[in-house]
């Protein structure tokens, strides 16, 4: 049973995991369809795998009913753990790799409730900053809020590092769609936004189109796929458009490159397209 | 589009079973889906589906299409305000219109493109040049007779045949003729019907004599619209006259001709299979009827006539219902319809750029705030730029979306393969010229990480430069500083030797730079200047730590040559002292 299926940056492999805790990569270039690499390391099914941005290398997440989260890193052709974390006291269900200007960074969400963000520091060290009971029962999805410098409309000098404001959306089974912003170098809970009446399964960040309006898509368990729509830069009100209800769970929901396009995925088996 | 009030087309994915559910994921130009059970561990079917749009772009005549629409797009975009429509519309169209008489070799997308053609000639016809009452009717036979390729043919078959007047398909000749308002050539053809019956002449005679005389408006002439219209209801009396006289009576085939000529609509009607279209009998009942019929009256005719030909059981084509919309002059229809029916959206993208240069096309605000001809422009490049050469095409229709265009760039050109050095130096060239640093610091990154995996030093410390990676730079000139360690020896003196004030970037890179330097300097014997560039490069403390031991070593044999001036002597002595404190500590 595939569980997660994901394309890397260029559309040239295919990263999937599954429920004999396998998680596979296949190089797809020109239709083809070759084995490159066969993981093996988690000790449960696979929930979902997250390819990082190429700048980095090929580096591929991938997070288990088996609590752990371990990060792959392919080294003059093969493929080898480069960080396991065992943090989660319960199985980590989502994993997204932020925008490549903040780094190289992982956010986790698990059914303990708690959101673990993973930066790596470089020499292979790794720091952990932990939300504890971020959405209580569990964390079901994380994502990342594109990059974008307070004020971007004017040039920054060039060699100055921006000052990034690092947000990202997570989606838990208090019904709730909460906003994360770091500041001090510490995360907080910038918004808490209710509509669902049931497990919020999975939220998802547009992509930036330049325009200062900010957009989250939240699927949940009582069929109901929202859009939130924020239009001041500031970050401050959120108001929800009922997209659609579907007679069953909608368990996936994903952005196209443009953000133009939204897919949805329900239990009556239908992926639907919205422009 | 929001105002999209048709039910999205559903594409079915095989070997989908019941209750389990259907996992997805977005690829560069298509989807992935897959069955699955979410959030429970079971075993199933593994495979997984790539759902993919009808793949046009991949047809090698189709790719041609594409690069010759891009050419003239980009010439459509350059060309000046200030001429007219009709200009603009004839130095571009009959360019595209090859292009279409090239595509058409294509077998299976000849239908799709015919339907093309004629729907962009009529938009021509109806949009571009916009022609009043009078004209109109010469341009629609025109466009009719375009698309009515058979009726030559035949023609051809039976006039290569030994007796063409006893031809079985002689007469279906002729009525076609009359029926596209070809007279001349029909008049040609009765000629030889005539010698075949001597006795018949007279009715002949007459015959010839009325489709020599039926007048057809001159646009260039002095005659006005009214003074035609009196003209032909003259013709159009003394055509009644011979039927009321029976003068064809004896002749059921010349009969018939006149029958038309008078415009009957009965008789019209039972010649649908040589109409085969109901717009071609549209327009053939507008020459025997209505000549001088207006643009705004168009759609009525068209609405009756499309009923009258089709059969009650027969519902509209796509096709139908965009000409429909067409000759009802709403722009806005016609492009939605095609949208909707064409499954790419090339057509509609060139022919909404097109009608917004001759300003016929009113902004029409749709969800982004962006405009009906910039969403098309950007629909169809998102869809080039999946391509592994077409891209390239894609970048030019952004770059001529001014509101939304460059960002689409940005967010689609991440995306394209780096493959070769060739080809990412062919991004960057694009993110340069446009001034997107942010895309190409990523690219010089991610290819600098290549070279580095590589061990290819020198390509990843000039990738590294030209991103400006300051950091990264670092750590390449670390690495090499490693390797000269390791081996005494240089790598990549070219680069090093030549980098010039790049090498400011980082304070590492400077010190392998100037290091190299030093090197040189020995092996030339400059001793005198090679101790001083070293004094200064243990003074300056760029030096990393672990190079320290490297720098005293290097300093002694300098120590023993008698070149080194006296001063060079002593502060190298100090620079030894003071170094040695700091090791020591």
């Amino acid at each position: 049973m595939v569980h997660d299926a994901q394309m890397d940056y260029y559309g040239t492999r295919l990263a999937t995991c599954s429920s004999d805790r396998t998680v596979k990569i296949f190089d797809v270039k020109n239709g083809g369809q070759i084995l490159v690499a066969d993981l093996r390391g988690h000790e449960g099914p696979v929930w979902q795998v997250a390819w990082a941005h190429p700048m980095f290398g090929n580096i591929l997440a991938s997070c288990s009913y088996d609590r752990k989260v371990i990060i792959w890193k392919e080294e003059n052709g093969a493929w080898d753990k480069m960080y396991e974390y065992c943090g989660h006291e319960s199985s980590v269900n989502s994993v997204c790799w932020g925008p490549y200007d903040f780094g190289l960074i992982l956010a986790c969400g698990s059914s303990d409730g708690a959101i673990s963000l993973l930066t790596f520091t470089g020499d292979q060290q790794w720091d952990v900053k932990k939300i504890s009971n971020a959405h209580t029962i569990g964390c079901n999805a994380v994502s990342w809020a594109p990059a974008v410098v307070p004020g971007s409309l004017i040039d920054q000098p060039s060699g100055q590092k921006p000052n990034y404001i690092k947000r990202f959306v997570s989606g838990g089974c208090d019904n709730l769609v909460k906003l994360w912003k770091e500041e001090d170098g510490q995360w907080k809970e910038d918004q808490k936004l209710e509509a669902h009446s049931d497990w919020v399964r999975d939220v998802g960040w547009a992509p930036s189109i330049g325009l200062p309006t900010s957009t989250i898509a939240s699927c949940s368990q009582d069929g109901r796929v929202f859009i939130w729509t924020c239009d001041d830069p500031a970050g401050n009100t959120w108001t929800a458009k009922l997209l659609h209800k579907f007679s069953d769970v909608v368990w996936h929901v994903s952005w196209s490159i443009t953000g133009n396009i939204l897919a949805v995925s329900g239990g009556d088996n239908k992926v639907a397209y919205t422009l | 589009m929001e105002e999209l009030d048709v039910e999205p087309a559903i594409t079915n994915i095989p070997a989908a079973s019941d209750g389990k559910h259907l996992g997805f994921a977005w690829g560069p130009g298509d989807i992935l889906a897959y069955e699955t059970l979410y959030m429970a561990p079971g075993s199933g079917c593994s495979f997984i589906h790539e759902v993919r749009k009808d793949e046009d772009i991949y047809s090698p005549i189709l790719r041609k299409l594409f690069n010759e629409s891009h050419h003239i797009f980009v010439g459509l975009q350059t060309i000046r305000e200030d001429l007219p429509s009709k200009n603009k519309k004839t130095q571009l169209v009959p360019e595209l219109n090859y292009c279409l008489e090239l595509s058409s070799v294509l077998v299976l997308q000849v239908s799709i493109l015919l339907a093309i053609e004629l729907i962009w000639n009529l938009c021509e016809v109806l949009f571009i040049d916009a022609a009043p009452a009078g004209p109109l009717l010469l341009h629609l036979l025109d466009w009719v007779r375009l698309h009515k390729g058979d009726v030559d043919e035949k023609a051809r078959e039976v006039l290569q045949s030994e007796s063409p007047a006893e031809h079985h398909d002689y007469w279906d000749v002729v009525v076609s003729y009359v029926l596209q308002g070809r007279f001349e050539e029909a008049r040609q053809m009765l000629v030889k019907q005539a010698t075949l019956q001597p006795a018949a002449r007279n009715m002949y005679k007459l015959m010839d004599t009325l489709l020599s005389k039926m007048p057809f408006y001159n646009p260039g002439g002095t005659q006005t619209l009214t003074e035609f219209d009196v003209k032909w209801r003259h013709w159009h009396e003394e055509v009644d006259r011979c039927l009321q006289d029976n003068s064809f009576a004896s002749n059921q085939h010349l009969e018939i001709i006149c029958k038309i000529l008078v415009g009957d609509e009965d008789t019209l009607l039972e010649h649908k299979e040589l109409l085969s279209t109901w717009y071609h009998f549209l327009v053939t009942r507008l020459l025997f009827c209505h000549p001088t019929v207006k643009p705004t009256e168009l759609h009525y005719y068209a609405q009756s006539c499309m009923t009258m030909f089709l059969d009650l059981r027969s519902v509209p084509e796509p096709l139908d219902s965009i000409l429909l919309a067409a000759f009802e002059f709403d722009i806005h229809q016609v492009i939605k319809d095609c949208s909707i029916a064409l499954n790419n959206w090339w057509f509609v993208a060139h022919l909404t750029d097109l009608l917004d240069h001759c300003k016929l096309l009113q902004s029409h605000n749709l969800h982004f705030g962006s405009n009906l001809r910039e969403f098309l422009l950007l629909e169809y490049a998102s869809g080039l730029f999946t391509h592994h050469s077409l891209w390239q095409l894609a970048v030019d229709y952004f770059d001529n979306c001014p509101e939304f265009g460059h960002v689409y760039l940005e967010l689609q050109i991440e995306r394209v393969p780096l493959d070769t050095e060739r080809k990412a130096l062919k991004v960057l060239r694009i993110c340069e010229q446009r001034q997107m640093s942010e895309q190409v610091r990523s690219i010089c990154k991610i290819m600098a990480m290549r070279a580095l995996r590589n061990n290819r030093l020198g390509s990843a410390l000039s990738w590294s430069i030209r991103a400006k990676d300051a950091a990264f730079a670092t750590l390449i000139s670390e690495r090499f500083l490693q390797d000269y360690c390791a081996r005494g020896t240089f790598s990549d003196l070219d680069l090093i030797d030549n980098l010039g004030p790049a090498m400011l970037l980082s304070d590492r890179l400077t010190f392998l730079v100037k290091y190299r330097e030093f090197h040189k300097l020995y092996e030339e014997n400059r001793f005198s200047e090679a101790a001083k560039l070293l004094l200064s490069l243990i003074t300056a403390k760029i030096a990393p730590r672990s190079f320290w031991m490297t720098l005293l070593t290097d300093a002694l044999p300098l120590l023993e040559q008698k070149e080194v001036s006296h001063s060079a002597h002593c502060a190298l002595h100090c620079g030894f002292g003071h170094d040695l404190c700091f090791i020591l500590q």
